[in-house]
């Protein structure tokens, strides 16, 4: 059997662990004119949706239960149930929502995109696909 | 009086049967989304969406030979 090349999957999990694990986390929608994404370190007002129509200035809570998974080499993570306005009636056209972390100073986490959407007087739910190393919302391969 | 279902839109409270309802859906590699909307002589008066992500964040890691 020969050597092989890689980062340990003891390492990712334990770099995913110390973002997510135990974190308080938010979830804010940001408009389809901003240009929120993985550029941003830090959670940012810029190009959110208006504080109007039933949405609050920086987002919803993130039911953050699971902690870090690793399955092989890849670590994984995902919250723990789907994120929900109610009653919502969006300031403009949407299509990302950034996943931070307020317990570590408002560190962006992801920004994830789904095509443009308006929300009137309705509900707007996000469903977090299956926590697992292939489909986990967030995975250190 | 007989009940008559209502449902909250940007115009109040409306009878259900008063207003056109369609969906759509919107399948991509990365989500799976669903819109149902509620009209009323054209206007939409209620619109929700609901969204399944499918893909994954992925960062992959590299181990940089020496």
């Amino acid at each position: 059997m020969a050597n092989s090349q890689g980062i340990s999957g003891a390492a990712k999990q334990a770099a995913l662990s110390a973002i997510v694990d135990g974190k308080t986390l938010k979830a804010a929608l940001f408009l389809a004119s901003a240009s929120r994404g993985p550029s941003d370190a830090t959670y940012s007002t810029t190009g959110e949706l208006a504080a109007s129509g039933n949405y609050t200035a920086g987002g919803a809570s993130v039911t953050n239960g699971n902690t870090a998974g690793l399955t092989s080499t890849t670590a994984y993570w995902t919250p723990s149930a789907s994120i929900t306005w109610s009653n919502l009636t969006s300031s403009g056209s949407f299509d990302a929502v950034m996943i931070y972390s307020t317990t570590d100073s408002n560190r962006n986490i992801g920004v994830f995109t789904f095509g443009a959407q308006s929300v009137t007087a309705g509900n707007f739910s996000l469903t977090m696909p299956t926590n697992d190393s292939s489909t986990g919302l967030v995975r250190f391969a | 009086m007989q009940d008559e279902p209502l449902i909250f839109t940007s115009r109040g409270n409306l009878p259900i049967a008063s207003l056109q309802y369609a969906t759509r859906w919107e399948e991509t590699p990365t989500y799976t989304k669903f819109v149902e909307t509620y009209s009323l002589n054209g206007e939409v008066v209620r619109e929700s969406a609901h969204v399944l992500g499918k893909k994954p964040l992925l960062s992959e890691s590299i181990a940089q030979p020496m």
